[in-house]
């Protein structure tokens, strides 16, 4: 029995502060009275910037393993984790407003964020397929418990109904997949996995059959066709807040997922996945675009939206090339900052006893407050890909990877599917500008979400003009 | 003689930087705000002339060169904040600078929903545009290229007419369509220039890249999706029409008169010299298409109804002699064995293209100014508005004959050397492309007959008032262009010589 | 050497005036536009005089310079620039004297009209626009000349804008000459692609190399270079000098003001085709298909048109058919290659011409804008003056022995009989009947005008009434020339090789040669007349209109209605009109409303645009019911999705 630290214990220092952290918010929670709530969340925020400053103080340059070997720590784990607090936080601060309006300001949503949190974190940084399992059952079970958590709303049970058993189902399969492989190579450990598909041959039925098995699991966390089904229900289905909280750390999850699993451990299988990921993708931007003109809803708009996303980051990923991990990355990046600032802007304009998740809540905003007419204009151009915003600079490079795999064909029904896309965004801008107001009621969001949504606007568009700062970032962890 | 501060960017980012001032101020300070957007337009306008007098016409160098470096991740990404003019761009820019003030001050008092909006709408266009023929970097480009779209599409959306929401959307999809295959190709030249060594997105270096012929010709065909959506060529062409109508007028006028311009650039500046030999197999294609832009369009602009749909289409028929000017190269080579009249066919392409800029601006700007008294866009609207309204008839009339390419105008020198050079080429080319001169005065001076002279038609006419000065300034302004180019249009075309020149060569000789 | 200062004057002192009467026509008021404009044309017309006797008489040698460089563009100058010989020299003197008497004129037949300075601004700048066309030395500056002239005169037939006549007229004008234009701009571009210049000089210098060269417009048929050159020039002509099938403009135009008919309709910018034809002459005579075409074109116009004249009762109207058919004639002498010849009659046409329009106009006035013959009659007594001008004019038309009209005319016909052209025999015949119904309508003219009962019923105040003398003195002006113009100068410009090289002649064309032979003199010509047909048809011509409108006044109504199908023909002018109206007007018209419904709205717009914006809304519709919400449906999806996974990737 060795002890923490000669298992290397301290890279995984920021998991470790989390975990003990949010142990101690649960207690202090069920001490608090409504009013004095707001310790929850003051502290729920402080521990995200401790976990940031343990993930920077213990920050490694090259790649590291603890515990032997089931843990990694290495320098794309610890961006991805600062941004995934980053994403929390400002998650955090959107809901506080809309959860005190609804009577929802409660620990559940902090903690359980937390737990999901850890378990982002435990994902980005397993070094077994164990360690992944762990992390996705950590994630995937405190968001079921965050969509049923608005106890009085049916609709969001029932989505919560939904995204269990078929969540159950996808985890049974990823599980299912993880075994098969293991009983093929013998072993659990990415880097020894990696090594083992080598030895008995990537064109092995069982991997093979196993490695289908897993596809299925990681396309249904990204929530990629035909897998997608529960997300428009989720999304449309939860309190506003926590689709916020779907849209934003998770997606880190999936992709961090299918990069540990399918980049380091299966990257001999390079050949088949790329295959079944081009399928998946291909479906994702089809149907995700096209359905998503239909939909009267925002928030469902948006799940579609989404799927479509997916679409593209999957594009990156199946490229196979450092060079398409990097985009599929930047593209999660910016997609989060512009997915947490569209449904920042469904909180702004919300007030009790409205939700304005609908399309026509958005109608004439131009007239009731140009300043956030415009960041909403600002986050659907940046959406649909034009620049000079960041999502411009996702999709350039997404593609720019597809292309230098020769899959020229894909590239060109990507953008032309994005013009599809671009349809339902500009549809948005048209209601905000071209439309007269129907809600004549001023905002009555308070100052944080204001500034917090201004910046997470003026980002949007401030990386679009100078966007190398990230795109360095994605360059330098994924050399 | 080079000047030693950075005036291209100044163009660019003085216009942006009026444009954020009148947001800031917003509608309350908007009698502030117009001066704003005068001053801001009339400075840029005064600074870009001395692109034309420090501009040196014996080199085809690029010139006013800046570069910094924007983006720069070896093995990722390398674009560069680099900008340039030369004898093609410059005389562009110019027509920009030129027309924005003239659209601010005819908008001066006619906008009354959201005017700070409008105007800084405007302002960031502009330096949008300048940027585009300013950019040597092809994702500079592509950025600006693109970004230009949002600010039209807002321009046409709000202050549009009724049917605007389908106009404007058509308007963006249908370029959007357009350039996200240019993109494709883009980056796809970028990674060639990656595999040769040095990655880069300039221009320039995409020339020096090796393509064999397939590959030209999907790369060609993607360039000239976006472009020929741009000019635009039949038949992709139909968006114009509904963008033009539906505009304010000083949508349609920056439309016509600047964004058209941009597919005419495009051509000459990247689907000509990255992909001759694809445009050597292809231009039959380009130039079948220009020809049914001139003839075809013709007839159907002839029987329009409503007056800014007319000049839609007439402006569109007068774009196709600019892809016919530039493509006439390649069958000069296979029919003469030498380029003489290439040259000819590029710059009458150019001359054509400003002059267009100046002359469909001014009608647009013509249109407006009946639109705003009697709120009709109908030809059967009107009739005789000379008894009330003689100052403007005769602005009208002029504008009307050099659109039919009256000599002494700017609309003739265009056409006369596009059809002298494509004569060289095929009878046949200069034969239908000469039908111009038929078609051309028929639909513009029937509609002039019909709107302008005869009998005081309705009381709407009858109570015209005529020109006031802010109108008749800009008439005014434009009036003297259109005749001074007309009348000696050689100091235009000396800018353009060398650049030509240089091109024509480059394009004469194969990649292969 | 002539002084370039000099040149420009004459060329821009009537644009200047017409600058200043156009802009400040409000500040300087009536007086003063008349003033400013007939001072500038009065200026060039003198420096014009000047010019010619500079050339003439001091012997200075031929001008041919440029003024500025247009542009340059792949090498090629094209530049605005004068060349000045005897043939520019003569035209400068014609078009500016002309177009002083008219300006002078029109002071009193405008007198009372709203838009007196706008219209004494366009004639100023017609004056200028025509003189830039003659003294050209290049196609550029000839081209842009065509069309300004055309443009002013498209101005000037719809002056009256309120009328819609008159603005159909112009409109019509306008296409018909643009349909010439064509042809010309077409023409120029040969030029330009095998000469790489647009100056006459070097052109006419390398027409050897046109000549030489063949082109293949239709595949497989080779035709002579030189050829299509001159026919598509020669179609530019077609348009301005209303030649058949590009006639039908000219009768329409007389809807502008008269003084406007008798300067550009009669006098000048008409007979710049014959102008240009004959500064083209070094060319056509390379080509005799070029030169018989001309000659067909020619006569037929000369003839038929002239038929047109007999049945017509709108005064101006008679006059103008009888320009077409003049205008005929000139095209004859050129096709014949009596370039000269038709210069020559181009001028003594514009006198005698210019003098019966204006006097047309004059009766007009007297009658009170009354044009209808059949409302005139027995004039003579009230307005004499305008009479014995009329006549004057009339028998300088019908060619009298020793009028102007006679030298010219004669000696056109007896060129034309002289070619050995394969056209010939047809233009003879036709030139020669042509003499007869020429005779015939004008004197139809004169007798119903001014001769036989009065037709008008006037009270005391409203009785006709001669004409102010700013009218009358350009009558006498103007008849002065046509009576004698012609005996003083037809021997040095026809015979004593004026032109010098201006215009060049093929020794085998050289039919005025031929004519020369027989020439002795004038008197001797006149004399020498009495043997030929020509005369006795004329006069024949003049019994037969007196007998039948002053004798017989009952006849033609009869024979109208006895050959009633000839005289349907003739009132509709064969019918031009309506052939053109509908299937150009009309046609062009339809095929744009088809292109435009059919190919833009249903087919591009309507199918390819909103149609595939429609399939993906249609498809969105569709595929959102795969969202049916139903958990076992999306399970079902999964155990789909993982199936079809499992299927492609194992079993294949």
């Amino acid at each position: 029995m060795s002890s923490w630290a000669e298992m290397g214990g301290q890279v995984a220092a920021a998991e470790a502060f989390v975990l003990t952290a949010l142990c101690v918010i649960l207690v202090i929670d069920v001490f608090l009275t409504d009013r004095s709530r707001w310790l929850t969340y003051v502290l729920s925020l402080l521990t995200l910037a401790g976990a940031a400053y343990m993930t920077v103080r213990y920050g490694v340059q090259g790649r590291v393993t603890a515990f032997d070997g089931m843990y990694i720590a290495d320098p794309m784990g610890d961006v991805l984790k600062l941004f995934s607090y980053g994403t929390v936080a400002v998650a955090f601060l959107y809901s506080r407003e809309y959860l005190q309006r609804r009577g929802l300001f409660r620990g559940e949503y902090f903690i359980l964020a937390l737990v999901a949190l850890l378990g982002v974190m435990v994902m980005v940084s397993a070094g077994s397929l164990l360690t992944v399992y762990l992390g996705v059952e950590l994630l995937s079970l405190s968001l079921y418990a965050m969509v049923a958590f608005d106890r009085e709303s049916g609709i969001a049970a029932e989505s919560a109904m939904k995204y269990f058993v078929l969540g159950a189902i996808s985890s049974g399969t990823l599980l299912y997949g993880f075994s098969i492989i293991y009983g093929v190579t013998g072993t659990l450990q990415l880097d020894e996995l990696a090594v083992g598909v080598r030895e008995v041959g990537a064109s092995n039925l069982g991997l093979i059959f196993g490695l289908a098995f897993i596809i299925v699991g990681i396309a249904f966390k990204f929530g990629a066709v035909p897998f997608h089904m529960w997300v428009p229900d989720v999304y449309h289905g939860a309190p506003t807040p926590v689709t916020l909280f779907i849209g934003s750390a998770p997606k880190i999850a999936s992709f961090v997922l299918a990069i540990r699993v399918l980049a380091e451990g299966l990257d001999a299988m390079v050949a088949s996945w790329q295959d079944m990921l081009i399928a998946l993708s291909v479906l994702s931007l089809l149907l995700g675009n096209v359905v998503a003109i239909a939909q009267s809803n925002l928030k469902r708009m948006l799940a579609y939206s989404t799927i479509s996303h997916v679409g593209f980051i999957l594009l990156g990923i199946l490229a196979g090339t450092n060079e398409g991990y990097r985009a599929a990355m930047f593209y999660t990046f910016s997609y989060v900052i512009m997915a947490v600032g569209s449904f920042g802007m469904i909180l702004l304009l919300s007030r009790s006893g409205f939700e304005a998740d609908r399309l026509e809540d958005f109608k004439g905003l131009n007239r009731r407050s140009p300043w956030f007419a415009s960041i909403m204009m600002m986050l659907m151009f940046s959406t649909a890909g034009v620049p000079p915003f960041i999502g411009f600079w996702a999709k350039l490079a997404v593609i720019g990877a597809v292309l230098d795999v020769g899959l020229a064909w894909l590239a060109a029904v990507a953008v032309v599917l994005s013009v599809v896309a671009a349809f339902y965004y500009l549809r948005v801008v048209k209601l905000m500008y071209f439309d007269d107001p129907t809600d004549s009621h001023a905002i009555e969001a308070g100052g944080t979400l204001r500034t917090v949504l201004s910046a997470n606007g003026v980002a949007v568009l401030a990386l679009g003009v100078f966007p190398s700062a990230l795109i360095d970032l994605c360059a330098r962890v994924l050399p | 003689m080079q000047l030693d501060w950075p005036i291209l960017s100044v163009l660019i980012w003085l216009p942006i930087l009026g444009g954020g001032i009148m947001l800031a101020l917003g509608d309350r300070g908007v009698v502030l705000g117009r001066w704003v957007a005068l001053l801001t337009t009339a400075a840029t306008f005064g600074i870009s002339t001395l692109l034309w007098v420090y501009f040196d016409s014996s080199t085809a160098l690029m010139q006013f060169t800046e570069e910094r470096t924007w983006i720069d991740i070896p093995g990722t990404l390398v674009s560069t904040y680099s900008l340039g003019v030369d004898g093609i761009a410059m005389p562009l820019i110019l027509l920009t600078t030129f027309i924005t003030p003239l659209v601010v001050i005819a908008s001066w008092t006619v906008i009354e929903k959201k005017p700070a909006q409008y105007y800084a709408a405007f302002l960031i266009l502009e330096g949008l545009m300048i940027g585009v023929f300013a950019a040597l970097d092809a994702l500079l480009f592509y950025v600006l290229w693109e970004a230009m779209l949002i600010p039209m599409f807002i321009i046409i959306g709000v202050w549009g007419g009724p049917r605007r929401v389908y106009a404007t959307i058509k308007f963006f999809l249908y370029t959007f369509l357009g350039s996200v295959l240019m993109l494709v190709s883009l980056i796809y030249l970028y990674q060639q220039t990656c595999n040769a060594g040095q990655c880069s997105y300039l221009i320039a270096d995409f020339y020096d890249v090796p393509l064999d012929q397939n590959v030209q010709i999907m790369i060609f065909i993607a360039f000239m999706t976006a472009f020929a959506v741009k000019v635009p060529m039949w038949p992709v062409h139909t968006w114009l029409p509904d963008a033009h109508v539906e505009a304010p007028t000083g949508g349609s006028v920056i439309l016509a008169a600047i964004m058209l311009k941009m597919g005419g650039y495009g051509f000459l500046r990247f689907s000509l010299p990255i992909t001759p030999d694809a445009a050597d197999t292809l231009d039959w294609l380009v130039i079948s298409l220009s020809l049914i832009a001139v003839v075809y369009i013709g007839f159907v602009a002839l029987v329009q109804q409503d007056m800014k749909k007319l000049i839609a289409y007439s402006s569109i028929a007068h774009m196709g002699f600019v892809t016919l000017g530039s493509f006439l190269t390649f069958e000069l080579m296979r029919v003469n064995g030498d380029p003489r009249g290439a040259a000819m066919g590029i710059e009458g392409a150019m001359v054509q293209m400003i002059s267009h800029g100046l002359i469909s601006g001014a009608l647009f700007f013509c249109v407006g100014v009946l639109y705003d008294r009697v709120h009709s866009r109908e030809i059967n609207a009107y009739g005789g508005v000379v008894n009330t309204m003689p100052i403007f008839a005769t602005f009208a009339v002029l504008f009307a004959l050099a659109n039919s390419g009256l000599p002494a105008t700017s609309g003739f020198v265009g056409e006369f050397l596009v059809i002298i050079a494509s004569f060289r080429a095929d009878f046949w080319y200069a034969f239908l492309a000469g039908l111009t001169l038929i078609l051309g005065a028929a639909y513009t001076l029937w509609m002039v007959k019909r709107v302008i002279f005869g009998a005081v038609a309705n009381e709407n006419v009858a109570g015209l008032t005529d020109l006031n000065a802010r109108e008749f300034i800009v008439l005014g302004v434009l009036a003297l262009a259109v005749l001074a180019l007309g009348l000696w249009p050689a100091p235009m075309l000396d800018v353009m010589h060398k650049t030509v020149e240089e091109l024509v060569q480059q394009i004469t000789a194969p990649k292969l | 050497m002539i002084q370039e200062s000099i040149l420009l004057t004459i060329v821009l002192a009537p644009l200047l005036a017409a600058i200043i009467a156009g802009l400040g026509g409000r500040v300087i008021g009536r007086v003063g536009a008349h003033s400013v404009t007939i001072a500038g044309v009065a200026l060039s017309f003198a420096l014009s005089a000047y010019v010619l006797k500079q050339l003439l008489l001091d012997g200075l040698p031929t001008y041919d310079g440029s003024v500025y460089t247009w542009l340059v563009s792949d090498g090629i100058r094209m530049e605005v620039g004068f060349l000045v010989d005897h043939l520019t020299a003569l035209m400068m003197v014609v078009v500016t004297f002309v177009s002083l008497c008219v300006h002078v004129y029109t002071i009193g037949y405008m007198h009372d009209d709203p838009g007196y300075q706008r219209f004494f601004s366009y004639i100023s700048l017609f004056t200028f626009s025509m003189l830039m066309l003659v003294m050209a030395n290049n196609f550029l500056q000839l081209f842009f000349g065509w069309e300004a002239v055309g443009v002013v005169s498209y101005l000037l037939i719809g002056f009256w804008y309120t009328r819609p006549t008159a603005i159909f007229a112009n409109l019509k004008a306008f296409l018909v000459n643009r349909v010439g234009d064509f042809g010309f701009v077409l023409g120029i571009a040969a030029i330009v692609y095998y000469t790489n210049s647009l100056d006459y000089s070097t052109v006419f210098g390398l027409r050897d190399v046109i000549a030489a060269d063949t082109m293949q417009i239709f595949p497989g048929v080779e035709w002579q270079a030189m050829t299509v050159v001159c026919v598509c020039l020669f179609i530019g002509a077609m348009g301005k000098s209303a030649q058949v099938p590009l006639h039908v403009w000219l009768p329409d135009s007389m809807e502008g003001p008269t003084p406007i008919s008798a300067l550009i309709h009669a006098a000048t910018m008409v007979t710049a085709g014959i102008f240009m034809v004959a500064r083209m002459s070094p060319l056509f005579e390379l080509s005799e298909a070029a030169l018989n075409f001309v000659l067909f074109i020619g006569a037929t116009t000369a003839f038929f048109m002239g038929l047109l004249g007999i049945v017509n009762n709108d005064i101006k109207r008679v006059i103008a058919y009888s320009t077409l058919s003049q205008l005929g004639y000139m095209t004859v002498g050129l096709g014949a290659s009596a370039y000269a010849g038709a210069i020559f009659h181009l001028m003594t046409h514009a006198f005698f011409k210019a003098l019966l329009f204006l006097a047309a106009g004059s009766v007009i006035i007297g009658m009170h804008h009354e044009q209808d013959m059949r409302k005139m009659g027995g004039l003579k007594k009230y307005m004499p003056i305008t009479y014995w001008t009329a006549l004057i004019g009339s028998v300088a038309l019908i060619a009298v022995p020793g009028t102007s009209g006679f030298f010219s005319k004669d000696i056109l016909i007896e060129a034309v009989h002289e070619s050995h052209l394969a056209m010939a025999p047809y233009a003879y015949w036709s030139v020669l009947l042509g003499v007869f119904v020429t005779a015939f309508y004008t004197f139809r003219l004169v007798f119903m005008t001014f001769h036989g009962e009065e037709r008008f019923h006037a009270d005391e105040h409203h009785k006709p009434h001669e004409s102010p003398w700013v009218v009358t003195v350009p009558l006498i002006l103007l008849a002065i020339p046509s009576l004698v113009i012609g005996w003083i100068t037809v021997e040095d410009v026809l015979f004593g090789g004026y032109f010098g090289n201006a215009i060049q002649v093929l020794p085998a064309h050289d039919v005025l040669g031929h004519v020369k032979e027989e020439f002795h003199g004038s008197a001797q010509f006149v004399l020498h007349a009495f043997t030929g047909a020509p005369v006795y048809l004329a006069a024949l011509g003049v019994l037969a209109a007196w007998y039948l409108y002053i004798k017989r006044t009952d006849l033609p109504g009869q024979i109208a209605s006895r050959v009633s199908a000839l005289y349907k023909l003739l009132a509709n002018k064969f019918y031009f009109d309506e052939l053109y109206q509908a299937v150009f007007a009309g046609g062009s018209r339809g095929l744009g409303t088809a292109l435009w419904r059919v190919g833009d709205v249903a087919l591009i717009d309507g199918t390819m645009v909103n149609g595939s914006a429609r399939v993906v809304g249609w498809l969105s519709g569709l595929l959102r019911h795969l969202q049916s919400g139903y958990l076992y449906h999306y399970a079902f999806a999964m155990i789909i999705g993982l199936s079809a996974l499992l299927a492609w990737y194992v079993l294949r």
